[in-house]
């Protein structure tokens, strides 16, 4: 056993296959990475992915048309940017070596509403109005504000367990974003606290989030669940 | 090992310890990805009341396996460990069927309607105070061996072994005669049995879970309203509170949490009947026919388990010695003829002798088998093949019946031992 956990300890490093934290599984760093994160965990989670690495591309872009049937929404530039992802990064042939450089470009664009949008709006929806059921709204959801860097910890970390925002019940899993930089997610997270009309809920003299304030909570490492217990206990 | 003391469960932490090492998935991922599979999810953190240590193909979806150390150790295979399978994630509203603890809906009902002059909405608790009858049968995954298939070509999905089935016990209340007794007057119109469960997509535009029967299909001449698996009530993961149990039908045709039941002209229009968990009527091969490309006239739904073998010991783990063995396994099929030869080799399938077959409890159950081998230095392969009544089968090389979606897979089982 501790041999197999060894081995796969190392072909983790080396390919950036693994788990950021208990539940959560990692794919290999490459363009348009991270568009599958955003896309493809909103009905399962990326264990199918995983196991079915090593099929041909050809198979990768008949599983898009096979997930438009399953209710997959996406541009076909997108979808064109992910068959090229997994073809190349989950296809027979070994991945090419990680980019010198993290792919994500030197100087990202940090547009808020569209960086949302990119890998947000697959489960929260464009509206921010969320899915009756599975997915919470943010919009005008007071949770944002609970204390300044209670989203950046759900954002990093993911989030699981039972919660309930405007009186409904929502008990499914967020994901981690913790791929994206601190710029970024800061980004997003001011976005989404100023848009909907969301930042008439912002308490005075709360300040937007910086790309330091992420950096500040990168290596905590929480668990879904542990992102949970915050959350209560900001509520109390 | 086989026991066959139903009802008490042992397991082991060594064992499955073993059996998920990188053994298990390594057979299937490219080298470069062997590994992975070791990965730490605990099952029994994924579905309430399910041990550790079974194989997970998607925590969201509670898809797991369970190892064949495990499943060999019980004549009915009990609940903590039987293999799991949901197409949509149990969570949010559907958190409640995370469990195998039976649920509490004291008012679920079941409405029958589409072509017939009167629908009828019958409640489940009903359905209790009606004559009850057993049916023990084989409970598979369609895609229970999906993994075999990469030494052809890999197919997406769940990578399967052999641990995708149980044998189980399943109780309630026979289906044909419960229709006619609702006198529900089906239209002459109708040619399909629909079943629809209470499980929803993720989103809106997914496709809803329903299976279709012609309505004149022999196989639901054996189907019952399923109230109780090995003896108590169905625990939720498994399809409670009511499920639809065809006797020899792949699993994904017992449809679970069973709600609705539609008389229709046509089959239904969900992708899960007219797209996945469908074979091609004729063989088929890669980069010729794609996950797409099956329609209603060029393949069927995966409707009665293919005639199969599978070896139960020895095992890899447990490492056996040189020289005589006892080689054991199971086999079943549709329950259409009874199994009639198994047929096994423990060198390759250079010689092979005919196993001692258990009569078995049902036709649709496992028939337990036993034959003789011998062990010697070195790798061993170790092979068995089942055939029935009807003249059917097991093809000792599977990959015949290669198909993208990787289903029904039965070819002639296969395990090497070294030792
Ligand atoms: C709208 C829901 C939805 C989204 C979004 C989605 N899938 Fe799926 N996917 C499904 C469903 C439903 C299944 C079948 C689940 C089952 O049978 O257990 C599935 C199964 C799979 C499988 C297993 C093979 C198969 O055909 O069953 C793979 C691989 C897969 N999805 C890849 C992806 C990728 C890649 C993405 C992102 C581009 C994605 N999925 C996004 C719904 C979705
Ligand atoms: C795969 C679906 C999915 C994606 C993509 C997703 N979320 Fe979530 N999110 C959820 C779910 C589900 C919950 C609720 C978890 C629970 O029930 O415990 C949630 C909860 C949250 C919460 C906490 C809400 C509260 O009331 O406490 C915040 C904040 C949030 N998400 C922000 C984001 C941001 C920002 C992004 C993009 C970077 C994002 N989410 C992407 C599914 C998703």
């Amino acid at each position: 056993m501790r041999r197999a956990i060894l081995l796969w300890a190392v072909a983790c490093l080396g390919l950036g296959l693994g788990r950021a934290s208990a539940d959560e599984i990692t794919l290999p760093d490459g363009p348009g990475r991270d568009l599958v994160y955003a896309r493809c965990q909103t009905c399962h989670d990326l264990g199918y992915l995983k196991e079915s690495s090593g099929i041909p591309a050809s198979a990768w872009k008949d599983i898009l048309v096979t997930m438009y049937g399953f209710g997959l929404r996406i541009p076909d530039a997108e979808k064109a940017q992910i068959v090229t992802y997994l073809g190349t990064y989950l296809g027979p042939n070994p991945p090419p070596a990680a980019p010198a450089v993290s792919t994500a470009d030197a100087a990202p664009s940090l547009n808020g509403g569209k960086l949302f949008e990119q890998n947000c709006s697959a489960c929260h929806q464009k509206t921010g109005k969320g899915l009756p059921a599975s997915f919470p709204p943010l919009a005008g959801n007071s949770d944002l504000f609970l204390d300044r860097l209670y989203p950046v910890h759900v954002v990093l970390n993911g989030l699981t367990g039972k919660i309930e925002v405007g009186g409904k019940t929502f008990n499914g899993t967020m994901p981690s974003f913790a791929h994206l930089d601190d710029a970024r997610l800061a980004a997003i997270l001011n976005y989404v606290r100023g848009a909907w009309g969301n930042a008439a809920n912002a308490p005075a003299g709360m300040r937007p989030l910086a790309a330091v304030d992420v950096k500040g909570l990168r290596d905590q490492k929480q668990t879904p669940k542990e992102v949970h217990g915050l959350r209560a206990s900001l509520l109390k | 090992m086989m026991s066959g003391r139903d009802g008490e469960f042992r397991f082991n932490r060594r064992q499955f310890g073993l059996a998920t090492s990188a053994a298990g998935l390594a057979l299937s991922m490219p080298g470069y990805l062997r590994p992975a599979f070791a990965a730490g999810e605990d099952s029994a953190a994924v579905i309430a009341g399910k041990v550790s240590g079974l194989i997970i193909h998607n925590a969201k979806l509670g898809v797991m396996e369970t190892p064949l150390t495990l499943l060999r150790q019980h004549k009915h295979t009990p609940k903590e460990i039987l293999y799991s399978r949901f197409h949509f994630p149990h969570e949010g509203e559907a958190a409640w069927y995370d469990t195998i603890k039976a649920p509490d809906f004291p008012d679920w009902t079941i409405t029958i309607d589409g072509l017939v002059a009167r629908p009828r909405t019958v409640k489940a608790a009903d359905l209790a105070g009606m004559e009850q009858v057993k049916r023990v049968s084989v409970l598979q995954c369609a895609g229970n061996g999906r993994a075999f298939y990469a030494a052809k070509q890999k197919v997406a999905g769940g990578q399967w072994h052999n641990g995708g089935m149980g044998n189980i016990e399943w109780e309630g209340v026979p289906f044909r005669p419960f229709l006619e007794a609702q006198k529900l007057l089906v239209s002459s119109g109708a040619k399909w049995i629909t079943a629809h469960g209470w499980d929803h997509p993720a989103t809106p535009e997914g496709s809803s879970f329903a299976k279709s029967y012609h309505i004149d299909d022999p196989a639901l001449d054996n189907a019952i309203l399923a109230l109780k698996m090995n003896g108590e009530p169905i625990p939720a993961a498994h399809g409670g509170p009511v499920r639809l149990i065809i006797p020899g039908y792949y699993g994904n045709m017992n449809v679970k949490q069973i709600n609705t039941i539609l008389f229709e002209a046509e089959q239904s229009p969900s992708v899960y009947q007219s797209m996945g968990y469908r074979m091609p009527l004729v063989p088929v091969e890669p980069g010729k026919f794609g996950a797409n490309d099956y329609t209603l006239t060029n393949s069927v739904p995966t409707y009665g388990h293919k005639i199969k073998s599978a070896i139960f010991s020895p095992l890899p783990e447990d490492k056996p010695g040189a020289g005589a063995v006892e080689i054991t396994g199971v086999a079943f099929n549709d329950g259409r003829g009874p199994i009639t030869r198994v047929e096994v080799s423990s060198d390759g399938g250079k010689t092979w002798t005919d196993a001692e077959i258990e009569a078995p409890e049902s036709p649709w159950a496992w028939y337990h088998w036993k034959a003789k081998g011998t062990l010697a230095k070195g790798e061993n392969t170790l092979i068995s093949r089942a055939t029935d009544s009807l003249g059917r089968s097991q093809p000792l090389d599977g990959l015949v019946w290669w198909n993208p979606r990787g289903y029904e897979w039965n070819g002639a089982d296969h395990v090497k031992v070294t030792v």
